[in-house]
Parts: structure tokens; sequence; C-alpha cells
């Protein structure tokens, strides 16, 4: 019996802030001091607060310590594990705490989130199969293998599950198809591509409970009748895909893969199939020609995977998260458990990756339903410097923005299909007042315009043609006709593009022309980018009233293109000025101001 | 017994060639085809190693 365990945080997050590092310090002090047996010490899944990694939780205490240094392990060591207190120091500290902040019941971050797909991260040993086991695993496949292969699609069905890797089908209904598409071989795929920028829900799950998808995959095999399955895993994903390795060969060695598995007339193989990290792989057509050592380019559907998938075989293809939710659903009471939670028509709950502007960045699994100023404000903390929510991205290069107007909508698939987004595989980028909206949607574009095949010409050429003229918007040399012709070749691309790649790519352009209109009128109208982004069309400018001469733009700016007495305001040499933005980052008093260019100092905006 | 798959004694069958149905349920709650308190303690070892808290056994 170990007196404490203490679970490091061995996801990609915290590994790239140092985790490995902080286990080695931590182990060498344990060791030094004789004690090293009586602490299990585990590399563990993500508790999603990646902001603050890296990340050790002592269990039973409960105490999640933060932003961890190897020479904190000393003190922890000393003080916790030893002396039994809690070194508040290395606690969870913000200005949404009063006091520093303990675990789940104290931290905000944590408050309103419900953990049923991330139920394992962080809490068990990823590379152990009996851990799992304890937590239930396996459970549920057992009652699936006692169950006929249409009651499982049925009660998937009833329960309320849909897809999590982008369009929200129900998942019941797509194992239904596959059941009974005719043929005695049949595949079951996870699509754990993950190609949107910016989005981890997927790795993160792999990494901290690889047989929450060995299960599900081996339910779905059952509900389907197939004896086979591939997990289609980008080969960044190393970490991922070395847990999977080893959860196989365990769910091999248990009797949980093979033949005759539990000793119920039922056999399934495992595979893992390595892509090379195209966004397009993903598309689910694209991603069956890959495994088949094909170029990864789409095809036109019908017939879709469940007639004809991989090797022309019925197959059906889920997402990572999906897979993960259920063997909730399929053990003993679990679909009437899941459907308590999230909307009427979106049940259970979402990872979604929180980035960009938001003080909390990281990992967050919510219920369907909560709103989007729950996720910014409350678990999110708001927005970073305390500067002002403009928008957010929900659902990647596929999705729509989401404008402070609508911050009361429910994140559920129907409420954010009507905004014009998409719930997409969970990305969530949160952007301040000093996002350009024009320059957010280039960004996009230009991804997506990278990663098109160049199969269809919907999607080569006019993802090429829109691409071309927001950049011209945003260098100035927009032309009042272009939204027009933006929108008149999105809504052509959306209709007649061979697959979900060409037709959602045109949404980031045509939300942010929906909510932010006025924006791109100002650049292509007035010349005017009121974010400062898009550098030709601002300039910085300095408040005469307001500012101090305390000099610190002055050292900020590599160009030398600031001038000026110290305790006198300073002045912007304007030719010299490349717009970096340094001094704006640097300036206490909020003078440095973002002008039209060409406006004299008093005149302000 | 150092893992679940590991026989408790004789009496315990399930490999992956001679699967027991009972083997899920067998890890945590067993033994399940025979009675005997050493057995059940070997699991029960098992878990008490790694059992973070008693909310972390799910049955
Ligand atoms: C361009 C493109 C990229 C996609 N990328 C992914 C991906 O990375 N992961 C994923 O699960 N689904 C992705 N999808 C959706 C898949 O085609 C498919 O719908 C999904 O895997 C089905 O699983 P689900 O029903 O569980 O959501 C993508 C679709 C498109 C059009
Ligand atoms: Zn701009």
């Amino acid at each position: 019996m170990y007196e404490k365990h203490i679970m490091i945080c061995g996801a990609t997050g915290c590994l790239s802030s140092g985790s490995n590092q902080i286990a080695e310090a931590l182990t060498e002090e344990l060791e030094s001091r004789g004690i090293r047996d009586k602490y299990r010490l585990v590399m563990g899944g993500c508790p999603g607060f990646c902001e603050v990694g890296p990340i050790i939780v002592i269990f039973p205490d409960e105490v999640f310590y933060c932003r961890l240094k190897t020479k904190d392990m000393a003190e922890l060591v000393e003080q916790h594990l030893i002396g039994g207190e809690i070194v508040e120091r290395l606690l969870y500290k913000g200005p949404d705490v009063d006091a520093p902040a303990r675990f789940y019941d104290s931290i905000p971050f944590y408050s309103k989130q419900r953990f049923n797909v991330l139920r394992n991260s962080g809490v068990i040993d990823p590379e152990s199969i009996d851990e799992y086991i304890m937590r239930g695993g396996y459970r549920a496949l057992k009652r699936a293998l006692e169950m006929d292969s249409q009651a499982i699609c049925d009660e998937v069905k009833d329960a309320g599950l849909r897809g999590r890797g982008g369009a929200g089908f129900p998942t019941g209904m797509k194992w239904g198809f596959t059941n009974k598409a005719p043929g005695p071989k049949k595949y079951i795929v996870c699509n754990a591509d993950e190609g949107d920028p910016g989005a981890f829900m997927d790795r993160s799950i792999l990494e901290g409970d690889p047989h929450a998808i060995l299960e599900g995959m081996l339910i779905a095999g059952k509900a389907c009748g197939a004896d086979e399955g591939y997990i289609y895993c980008r080969a960044e994903y190393p970490l991922a895909i070395k847990r999977l390795r080893t959860a196989i060969e365990q769910a091999k060695e248990y009797g949980f893969l093979g033949n005759n598995i539990l000793g119920y007339d039922f056999n399934f193989k495992m595979n893992i199939k390595e892509g090379a990290g195209a966004f397009v792989c993903g598309e689910e057509t694209a991603l069956l020609a890959s495994i088949e050592g094909k170029r990864g380019m789409p095809r036109p559907r019908p017939p879709f995977p469940a007639q004809v998938g991989v090797f022309g075989k019925p197959t059906t293809i889920n997402n990572v998260e999906t897979f993960a939710n259920v063997p909730l659903i399929v053990r003993e009471g679990g679909a009437e458990e899941f459907k308590k939670v999230g909307t009427e028509g979106s049940k259970g709950t979402k990872v979604f990756a929180l980035a960009g502007k938001v003080r909390n960045t990281g990992l967050v699994e919510v219920p369907m339903g909560i709103t989007i100023e729950e996720i910014i404000f409350d678990v999110g903390g708001g927005i970073q410097g305390g500067r002002e929510f403009k928008a957010v991205q929900a659902g990647g290069p596929s999705g729509g923005c989401i404008p402070q107007d609508l911050i009361n909508l429910p994140i559920d698939y129907d409420s954010l299909t009507q905004a014009g987004a998409i719930m997409g595989s969970g990305g969530l980028v949160v952007m301040d007042d000093r996002t350009c909206m024009v320059d957010l949607a280039k960004y996009f574009l230009s991804f997506t315009q990278k990663e098109s095949c160049g199969k269809c010409t919907p999607c080569r050429e006019g993802t090429k043609r829109m691409l071309e003229i927001l950049e011209r918007i945003t260098e100035g040399e927009g032309k009042p006709e272009d939204l027009d012709t933006l929108d008149s070749l999105a809504h052509s691309i959306k209709d007649s593009a061979l697959c979900g790649l060409g037709q959602t790519c045109p949404n980031p352009v045509l939300t942010t022309i929906r909510y932010f209109r006025n924006e791109y009128e100002e650049h292509i109208n007035e010349d005017y980018c009121q974010s400062g982004i898009c550098k030709p069309l601002f300039q910085y400018l300095i408040d005469q009233d307001n500012c101090t001469g305390c000099r610190a733009c002055v050292r900020a700016c590599p160009v030398e293109a600031i001038e000026g007495e110290k305790k006198e305001p300073h002045e912007i040499i304007q030719d010299l000025c490349t717009r970096c933005g340094s001094c704006i980052e640097k300036c206490r008093q909020d003078c440095i101001l973002i002008t039209r260019v060409g406006s004299e100092a008093d005149v302000g905006n | 017994m150092e893992k679940f798959i590991d026989p408790c004694c004789e009496k315990c069958t399930h490999t992956k060639d001679t699967p027991c149905k009972d083997f899920v349920e067998c890890c945590v709650e067993g033994p399940i085809c025979h009675e005997n308190q050493e057995c059940a303690d070997k699991r029960k070892a098992i878990i008490e190693k790694v059992a973070l808290d008693e909310k972390f056994v799910i049955s």
C-alpha cells in the first residue's frame, strides 16, 4: 500500500512545459530521502488545465499543484508528503479565486465541468488495463456481447448519442445501417485524424484512457457485425499511438481482442494506421482511401461507408470521442444516466479545446447546452488582460464565428448550426477586440485552401479566388463589389464541392461577413482596420494628453521609431514604424492608439 | 497474483484461449466460480495498491 498517489500530467501539453523533468526531480528527491517506495508516481492523463502546467495532483488528498518547477519538488516532498501540510505557494491562484485553491471544489475552471469522456483522465495509469477494469471498464462490452446487435444500435440511438467528429449524425442509426448491410466482412474505423488547428481533444482522450476507445470500438463491432477495426491516428501523436499499442497488447492478453472474446461467438482484430496529418484525411472517404494505402482523396457519397467502406466492405466510422462515450451508455443503466445530461437534441457532454485570448486555456468537458458565456467567463475565466470579448470561432476551419451579441447561445448541435457555425470536433478559439475579423477569415481560408486536395474544381479554384480577395482587402486593395463576389463564390463552393472540406470551408468567411460586415466595409471603403492587425490599414499614434513619458515604448521599439524626452509625451515617426505592436504591448497607460493612416496626434480615432 | 489476468488458484482457468464469461466482474468482485477468502484477498490487494480513494472502484 502506498501512502500517497502522485499523478503527474503526462499528456503532451504538460510534457512540453516540462512534466518529465518534474517527475525526474521528484523521483530523485524521494530516492535521496530513501522514501521512494512509499509513493506511487504515475504519468497520467490530462486534467485539462494546460494553461497552468506542469500539474501534479496528489491523492487521496485531492490537492492540485500547478505551474511547477523542478526546484519546488524538495518543498513538496518535505512539507506535503512528509509533513502532511499543503504547500499553499504551489496551489492555483488567480483573479477568479479569493485564496489559493485546492482542487475541483474550489477552482472555477472545474466548477461547471462534468466528466464523462474524461472520467479516467488523470485518475488512472493509462498504461494499466487493470485500473481501467477497476473503473468499470469492459463491463459494457460484456453486456453488449449478451445483447442482440440491433438492440445495441437501438439503445445507443435511444440514448441520443450523436457523432462528436463533425456533423453530429446519430451514432446508433449509423451502426444500424452497417449492421443491416449485407456480407460477412465489415469494419469499424476510429477517426483519430484530428486535423483542426488547435484541437487536441481526441489526443488527450487517447493518451489518457486508451482502453475506453478499444471498448467503444468492440461494442460497435458487435452492434455492426464487424470483426476488424482500424484506428486512424496522425503520426504527430506518438504518445497516443504508443498508449494505444500498449492497450491493444494488454487487451489481447486479457482476451478482449482475438477470437471467442470472453467465451462468446465474437472475434475482433484491431489495427492502427498512422496518417500523415493531412486535414482532408479526416474526411471519412479520404480516410478510408488512406487506410487502403491510396492517396487521401475523398470520393462522392453515396455509396456511404456503411455500404461501401474500407476495402469495399461495409464500414462504420466514428470519432474518438464518440467511441469514448459508448461504454458509458452500454453499461447497465448507462443510457438513462447519459440522457440526463444535455439538451433535447444534444445529449451528454462535449469536450472542447479552449484556446485563444481566454485566460484559462486547456481542455474542458461540459454538459451540452451550456452557454458561450459560461464557457468563456466561468470556465475560461474571461478574456486575457481584461480586454473585451469580441467573438468565438467554433468548429475550426469548417465552423463559424459567433459574435458577442450571441453570448447566451447554448452550445448544442442545432443552436450552433443556426448561428452559422458547427459543433465540429470541438475547437473553440476566443477572440478579443484586437482581432480583425477579416484577417481571421483569411487565416482559416488560407488553411483550407492549402489543405484542399485539388480533386474537385469548386474547392481547388474557388478557395484560391476567395483567398485572393481576402488578401487584397487586408492589403487595402479591396473593391466595393468584393463582398458580393465573396458571398456568391462561397455559396457556389458550398453547393458544388465534392466533400465536406469544400462544403464547409466558406463558413468562417460567411459568418464574419454576417456578423461583422461593418469591419469588411471599413477595410474596403475607409482603408481602416480598427483592430490594428492589417498593417497597411492603420497607424499607431501616441495619445499626447495621457503619455507620461515613461519610455517603456521607446525601449520596446525594435526600429527606434519612437522619440521623446523622459517625462515628456513621446511621438512615433510614422516613416520608420513597422507596426509590429511591441509598443502597444508594453504601454501601461493605454495611450498607444490605433488610428486611421494619416490621422494627426490630437484627432484620436 | 500480480495482475487480474494471473490465476488466483488452479480453479481459475481464464486465458485468452480458454476464456471465461465472468472474467470482467471476477477481477473486482471475484472469485465468482469458487469461494475462497484468500483468492478474494489477492484481488483486493491488486486494487488497494492503486485505488486513489474510496470512489475509485466502479462496479
Ligand atoms: C475536411 C474534413 C475533416 C474532417 N476531420 C475529421 C477529424 O479530424 N476527426 C473526425 O472525427 N471527423 C472528421 N471529419 C468528419 C468525418 O468525415 C466523419 O463525419 C466522422 O469521423 C464521423 O464520426 P462521428 O459520426 O462519430 O462524428 C472531417 C470531415 C471533413 C469534411
Ligand atoms: Zn484588418
